[in-house]
């Protein structure tokens, strides 16, 4: 978690090997992303999913499709096959009935839904949410932070989530941390980030409007600023 | 004085780069297609996009192309009494010129800009990322059918361009102003030579399809992805392959017909 | 169904195509099949070509029954060599031929006429035609026309 454009976005695509980092590495399952070549890099990303803040479902293609396509370009499975796993991962997100639609006909939260059958379609070990829950309505949103847990107790899988909707995502996480100027601030289990006495925890759990981020954008002294205009 | 040769410094650096970026992304689109059945199935819906949608234009143009030929030749030439030249004329300017070069601009503006306005649409909204985070590699997947289609498509349009305009030319000079069609066509394939002519004007064909669609990808992929972006780089995909087409046009006539 | 469908048009699309091309070679270029046709070769020499080209015409009574295939100098003699490629089913030029470049029209491209001799043997591949007449040199006439001296 961490307040918006402190590159919480970045880390997943560092994780998931789409940015080089300049300086260090990053380990995904023992894997050092960047020492790897084009092709090994593409076949390790097959064991990892990421549900993307858009959905980023291919939008010429069905919802049925969208499924299908990474069973498609991963697997030599028969049609009937890729049939069957796209009809039991769409009604694991419950929009078994959705599935002739195309993309631009689903609503928002139906659309995460949808990304969500297809990034677990791999079956993959690990998966990564970039702010499932922004700009979605309460029952939407409750809809996915209960998929989102199910999914990952049923599935066995390691999830990344990424998030700025605090309470959402302490309800169903095990490990927080919380990133600020470029640095880790705080971590550990929900209950032990509510305790923290950090300021910075403190105003981010919160939601206070003025504290160590302040309100104000860094500007010369009010009162001048006012007068020198004339 | 420093600042300024920084800052030229800078941007040939960033123009080396990009060139250098674009020529990668060539080769990569150029071996990535695939030509299992589905890479052909995928190469089918992008030449139906490519080359089968721009079909109506460029017939359209093709036609009044060839008819304004065919009038103004003919004012031109029944002057010196030698209206039945009107063919080789029409035909000549069309094949060797108006053929290659007036269909790889509408290229550029009908199929061109459409390309680069898709993909980077498919970036902005994550779809290429969500591509390669699913192990799929965009390039194989979104650019190299896109890029092949084009290649392909642009001698067909070119060629059928020609054919359309000749007819178009015919029309007006045959059916309209009179003039005999046996020494229209007669004239024309005397001075019309295939070697020459004919396939000069499709290798241009070929290299101005070969451009422009690598133009377009190229901007597609590489623009910022806002809508900003995706404008500025559709007009730049015009913008620039048609430059291109028309720079490029001035080489290759001086190579191929300068020499003579 | 769609796919299909898509597929065919593609087809077409192609076909199309194709059949542009094969167009712009049979109706526009007037390439015909068998245009690589047999030939051999024939030489003639002229003082002055007075602008004919390579791939000109070579007629005889108006026919074409060759072509110019390369024009080059002859150092020694310091006139033009051209070589002829004369169909090979025309084998019965006699070797006293005369070889006369000409104009088609006024002021049309430049061609070779060949006009035939009496003599029993025919021109074979290598020959050289001897009786040769240049080029007929317009600005040279006007230009002895206008000097008086002109004496044809």
């Amino acid at each position: 978690m961490g307040p918006s454009g402190i590159g919480k976005t970045t880390l997943l695509k560092l994780i998931g090997g789409q940015l080089r980092p300049d300086s260090g590495r990053v380990l995904v399952g023992g894997l050092d992303f960047q020492r790897l070549s084009r092709k090994q890099l593409f076949d390790a990303r097959a064991k990892m999913g990421m549900l993307f803040q858009s959905g980023a479902l291919f939008s010429d293609l069905t919802v049925f499709e969208n499924i299908a396509f990474p069973l498609r370009a991963h697997t030599q499975l028969p049609d009937e096959m890729i049939r069957d796993i796209v009809v039991m991962k769409l009604n694991a997100v419950g929009l078994r009935g959705a599935r002739n639609l195309m993309p631009s006909e689903l609503s928002g939260g139906m659309t995460r839904r949808v990304a969500l059958a297809r990034t677990i379609a791999l079956d993959p070990d690990l998966i990564m949410y970039d702010e499932p829950f922004a700009g979605q309505d309460p029952i939407a949103m409750g809809v996915l932070v209960q998929l989102i847990r199910l999914l990952n107790d049923a599935l066995g899988l390691t999830s990344v989530l990424v998030s700025h909707d605090i309470s959402e995502a302490l309800s169903i996480c095990d490990h927080a941390i919380i990133i600020a100027d470029g640095r880790v601030i705080g971590a550990g289990a929900p209950s032990e980030l509510k305790a923290m006495d950090s300021p910075l925890v403190n105003q981010f759990i919160n939601g206070l409007p003025d504290g160590p981020v302040p309100f104000h954008f860094p500007a010369g002294d009010y009162a001048q600023d006012l007068l020198t205009n004339r | 004085m420093i600042d300024f040769i920084r800052r030229s410094g800078r941007s040939g650096l960033d123009f080396c780069a990009a060139v250098g970026r674009a020529s990668i992304f060539l080769l990569r689109a150029i071996v990535g297609l695939s030509l299992s059945g589905k890479g052909l199935k995928l190469l089918a819906r992008q030449i139906y996009r490519v080359g089968v949608l721009s079909l109506i234009i460029i017939i359209v143009s093709g036609l009044f192309i060839g008819m304004v030929l065919g009038l103004q030749g003919y004012s031109i030439l029944v002057d010196y009494g030698s209206e039945q030249a009107v063919g080789q004329m029409v035909a000549l300017t069309l094949v060797r010129e108006l053929g290659p070069v007036v269909t790889a601009l509408l290229f550029a503006g009908r199929a061109g800009s459409a390309l680069t306005a898709e993909i980077g649409l498919m970036k902005a909204t994550e779809q290429l990322s969500s591509m390669e985070m699913m192990g799929v590699d965009p390039l194989k997947r979104v650019i190299a059918p896109r890029f092949w289609a084009g290649f392909i498509s642009m001698p067909i349009l070119a060629a059928i361009f020609s054919m359309v305009g000749i007819f178009g030319g015919m029309l007006i000079s045959v059916d309209w102003l009179g003039v005999y069609d046996g020494a229209f066509w007669s004239n024309m394939q005397k001075a019309v030579e295939f070697n020459n002519d004919v396939i000069n004007g499709m290798i241009k064909a070929v290299v101005f399809g070969w451009v422009c669609t690598w133009i377009a990808v190229f901007q597609g992929y590489d623009l910022v992805p806002t809508s900003e972006g995706i404008s500025a780089a559709t007009t730049k995909t015009v913008v620039y392959s048609s430059l291109s087409v028309l720079g490029l046009d001035f080489l290759l006539t001086a190579v191929m017909f300068g020499g003579i | 169904m769609y796919q299909r469908s898509m597929e065919l048009v593609v087809g077409v699309f192609i076909l199309l195509g194709a059949l542009a091309m094969v167009f712009l070679a049979l109706q526009v270029s007037g390439l015909s099949l068998d245009s690589q046709r047999a030939t051999y070769k024939v030489y003639a020499q002229f003082d002055d070509l007075g602008g004919l080209n390579v791939r000109g015409r070579v007629s005889l009574a108006g026919v074409t029954i060759g072509r110019v295939n390369n024009v080059s100098l002859d150092k020694e003699s310091y006139s033009a060599l051209v070589e002829l490629e004369i169909y090979t089913e025309v084998d019965n030029l006699s070797t006293d031929s005369v070889a006369s470049i000409q104009t088609s029209g006024l002021l049309g491209d430049k061609y070779i006429a060949i006009s035939v001799g009496a003599d029993e043997e025919y021109l074979a591949d290598g020959d050289t035609i001897f009786d040769t007449q240049s080029a007929l040199n317009l600005e040279k006439l006007i230009g002895a026309f206008a000097s008086g001296q002109a004496d044809f």
